[in-house]
């Protein structure tokens, strides 16, 4: 089946089974593979997108159910001279990246809480990324990356 | 100098891992590439029966299958050739690959492998570390006398037993007749899945001679040994490519994918992506091993260690792995640490119908030490002695032998890192209220002495190529530390150097990313090329400057004549003059550490003799115990950890905030039990990571003593953290509650159930 979305503000129409994941779009017929496959099973977060705004685990979310909407992922975070958003920056400055296999969905959840909640304290950075698994870093540096983020608007 | 060592400068894949640019093993896409998935064991132990893939073949979208008859009919393995490629005639653990089907996607290829006909007769399984080595065990192997082992290395086994390491020295039973006191223990630690977000994969690609394979490998050159035994072709007959590896932690040193996809890519001619899903990933991943460990100790009138007696058992799975070499770890634990008389220690690592087991960051040490500082609170609690007091008063000092009869010539820094936790938080304010406990544990750990190498380049515009075949396995080895010590040489800013990624054909032999080896030995490796390279950017300087070239200072992308700052010449204008005069600027080096001298003949079957760079550690865990429902809190936790030098100390802190986490995972929540050869947690969410929302900020203390042949005196960082992790938890738990749980991990049912056995 024909399905029209928006995927980092370009228009884009995909002719693919109804079951097909959102996930097996992004990165196998748009080849976008910023977004990572990691569980299948909507637990790890690793290929988390926004949809219209709304952080979503695209291995679980039918590309059909997306018919209309907006989709970002990580490729759509970036200015249009390829510079790095401050989140992405402070994510560079403060060591919040090990690996980097979850640091896709950990962007995208994080940019959904900043979108919500500017000025998050600690233990709701750390509630918006309980979904988000991370097996190098153990958080901290993440959770402080975003942090720092308030403190710089802040100031 | 720019100062870059010590300097906590971000790292070169900043940019490329949060733009999604970065490409992954799981990212590789090439023109033509088909998509393969194995048929696996459903079952632990069993007798094929009958195998028909008719229907698998004649799927449209199919090129065709591969299975046991297809293939070189051998064993291979790391150490011992005990591993088929595909089960032929039995199925020793459940996931064991049986076929291969490749396909024109993977959607195609999972379609058609549920048309596979296969039927199994279920046979007995050997499902624990006690049925493998009771009497009349069935054997899990019935062949194993036919397994080969490399040239020159031969171990005790036998039967079930994969590999013995055993050491028997005079005096433990006079010891024992003549204590004053004798406690002992018994421990169970389970399995701990490496769980790394990227699951395992290959791709591969054979151009009618060599074959090329893409990797997320923590160590390439051991897949392309591997898989040139495994399928029967010379090394240099395989390229491996390594990609950005999305976490490995120890299960992406020994081959997995790589040798179906090889032969896959070769029958059916062209690019072949072989990638689990998490399941199977889960299920067939090297593990870190599982174990039951039991230790008993002489103590005399004045709470001395007089002797004491240890036997471990380790599970080894369907196959070997690298298990051999780690029965002799506890050699190197059980004697450390404390002043103690002599160690009897038999270790038998064993096979069972399960999944084969592995390398962890940090192997087999977390649950020895485990053992070891469990125990210890055990006898200073017997002895009614502050468990921290007793532990200090027994410390090894600087000179102390191992029962390997290593020595350890700074074994003083032990009580430097109990000084620094307790300048952190002191000790008599931790664990005090209702339900709350404070638990400590220590621990010493080498840096992995295996060779690597760099090679230097001088670029023309002034930049630094280094060419190696290590790899950034997340830690920041190659993203920081390495590339910060290659800039640290030549008075450049990191932002000039440019490491390669691995690959075989181009760099020497690393290797690969294995007990925090990578920053120590390619440093040093660095620093060697790097006296080559110096010299002829000297010389060359020497005639642009008509100077001596010993008159000469290299600082800030500059070369400057002493005394006459005005005299000086760039970096790049120096590469640009060689290049065109004498030929470009470029140097090789290569390092290995000594092994430490050791008394052959202390142990039978000691495969990993020494404890080369060692390091030493301390822990401690603070915890709150809900008693309704036996779940533990970490409210602090604190690390004194020794690195040498810390190249670069955000990075460092993420080694530690990271393998503690991990650590906090092995001791409280990560499970995989086993059932009659089959794991009950299948999916990530059942196996239980440690979320942000568990884990706490650990409070951290560096120690540095260089160590002279360390680069700018680094030693090996990333294991350590891991190490005392449960230990300390333990301990603390058991203050909390006042009753021991011996077994990892401590979920908030065995809690429960120690709560209320009275």
């Amino acid at each position: 089946m024909r399905t029209k979305l928006t995927v980092n503000t370009r228009d884009v129409s995909v002719e693919a089974p109804p079951t097909e994941t959102l996930l097996t779009t992004l990165r196998d017929r748009l080849q976008l593979t910023g977004t990572k496959e990691a569980c299948v099973e909507g637990e790890c977060g690793a290929c988390t997108v926004l949809l219209d705004g709304r952080p979503v685990d695209s291995c679980i979310y039918a590309t059909a159910a997306a018919a209309g909407l907006s989709v970002t992922t990580v490729e759509g975070l970036c200015g249009l001279d390829g510079s790095l958003s401050p989140l992405q920056q402070s994510f560079v400055d403060h060591f919040a990246i090990q690996c980097g296999f979850c640091t896709p969905g950990l962007l995208m959840t994080l940019n959904a809480l900043l979108e919500a909640n500017p000025d998050p304290d600690r233990e709701e950075i750390e509630n918006a990324i309980a979904g988000n698994l991370c097996r190098c870093t153990g958080y901290t540096q993440i959770v402080e990356a975003v942090e720092a983020i308030n403190q710089e608007s802040l100031s | 100098m720019t100062g870059e060592v010590g300097r906590s400068s971000i790292r070169s894949d900043g940019a490329a891992k949060t733009t999604g640019k970065a490409i992954f093993g799981t990212d590789v896409i090439l023109p033509g590439m088909l998509h393969a998935r194995l048929l696996r064991s459903t079952v632990p132990a069993g007798r094929i029966i009958s195998l028909d893939l008719s229907k698998v073949v004649e799927f449209p979208g199919v090129h065709g299958v591969l299975t046991a008859a297809d293939t070189p009919n051998q064993r291979s393995g790391l150490v011992l050739m005990d591993a088929p490629l595909f089960a032929s005639e039995f199925v020793r653990f459940e996931g064991e690959p049986i076929a291969a089907v490749v396909a024109d996607t993977r959607a195609i290829a999972n379609q058609a492998l549920a048309l596979a006909s296969l039927e199994i007769e279920e046979i007995h399984s050997v499902g624990s570390v006690e049925e493998a080595i009771a009497p009349n065990a069935p054997l899990v192997h019935p062949d194993w006398e036919s397994f080969a082992t490399p040239p020159g290395l031969e171990w005790p086994r036998s039967g079930n037993i994969v590999a013995e390491t055993s050491s028997d020295p005079e005096g433990v039973d006079e010891a024992f007749a003549g204590a004053t006191t004798v406690v002992e223990d018994q421990f169970e630690t389970g399995r701990q899945y490496q769980a790394y977000m990227e699951p395992r994969m290959a791709v591969a690609e054979f151009d009618g001679q060599r074959f090329t394979i893409h990797v997320a490998h923590q160590f390439p050159y051991n897949v392309r040994d591997r898989v040139a035994a495994a399928i029967g072709v010379n090394p240099s007959e395989i390229r491996v490519v390594g990609h950005h590896i999305g976490g490995g932690f120890g299960a992406k040193l020994d081959t997995g994918l790589e040798p179906y996809a090889a032969l896959l890519a070769r029958r059916f001619g062209r690019p072949v992506r072989l990638a689990n899903d998490r399941s199977e990933d889960l299920l067939t991943c090297q593990c870190r091993d599982n174990a039951v460990i039991k230790i008993r100790t002489a103590i005399g009138k004045n709470g001395e260690l007089l002797a004491r007696d240890v036997d471990v058992l380790m599970d080894s799975g369907a196959s070997a792995t690298d298990i051999p070499f780690l029965t002799s770890i506890p050699m190197h634990v059980f004697g450390s640490l404390y002043r103690i008389g002599p160690v009897r220690i038999r270790t038998r690592a064993v096979y069972t119908n399960t999944a084969p087991t592995g390398a962890f960051r940090g192997v087999n040490g977390t649950h020895l030490y485990f053992a070891l500082e469990r125990h210890m609170d055990h006898i200073a609690n017997r002895l009614n002695i502050d468990r921290l007091e007793y532990r200090r008063s027994n410390l090894q000092p600087d000179g102390c032998k191992l029962p390997t009869g290593q020595v350890l010539n700074d074994a003083g820094i032990l009580s430097e890192a109990f000084d620094a936790v307790e300048q952190l938080a002191p000790w008599n304010g931790l664990g005090q209220g209702p339900n709350r406990g404070v638990g400590i544990a220590a621990c010493m750990w080498l840096t992995n002495p295996m060779p690597g190498s760099a090679t230097l380049k001088l670029n023309s515009d002034g930049t630094l190529g280094v060419l190696t075949a290590a790899t950034e396995n997340g830690s920041g080895a190659i993203a920081t530390g390495v590339r910060q010590i290659a800039a640290e040489e030549f008075g450049l800013p990191a932002e000039k150097v440019i490491v390669t990624m691995p690959d075989t054909d181009a760099a020497a032999f690393d290797a690969g990313s294995q007990g925090s080896r990578t920053t120590h030995i390619v440093g040093r490796a660095i620093r060697e090329a790097a006296i080559e390279v110096r010299a002829q950017i000297l010389d060359t300087a020497a005639d642009m400057l008509e100077a001596a070239p010993e008159d000469l200072e290299l600082a800030n992308e500059m070369v400057s004549v002493s005394g006459s700052p005005s005299k000086q010449v760039s970096l790049a204008e120096v590469a640009a003059t060689a290049q065109a005069n004498s030929g470009p600027i470029s140097g090789t080096g290569s390092y290995t550490t000594p092994m430490p001298p050791i008394n052959p003949t202390c142990a039978s079957g000691l495969l990993f003799p020494a404890f080369p760079t060692p390091t030493y550690h301390v822990h401690v865990a603070e915890v709150e115990i809900d008693p309704a429902t036996g779940i533990v809190r970490v409210l602090r936790y604190l690390v004194a950890q020794e690195v040498g030098k810390a190249i670069n100390p955000q990075a460092v802190r993420g080694q530690i905030q990271g393998g503690v986490a991990q650590g906090l995972g092995y001791a409280l929540w990560e499970t995989l039990q086993i059932d009659a050869g089959r794991y009950s947690q299948r999916t990530l969410e059942a196996y239980g990571l440690p979320l942000a929302t568990d884990t706490p900020e650990v409070e951290i203390a560096l120690l540095e003593h260089p160590d002279p042949a360390g680069p700018y005196g680094a030693k090996g960082v990333a294991e350590p953290p891991i190490i005392p992790v449960a230990a300390a938890i333990g301990n603390a738990v058991e203050h909390a509650i006042g009753k021991s749980v011996n077994t990892i991990p401590i979920t908030a049912e065995h809690v429960l159930e120690a709560l209320s056995n009275s």
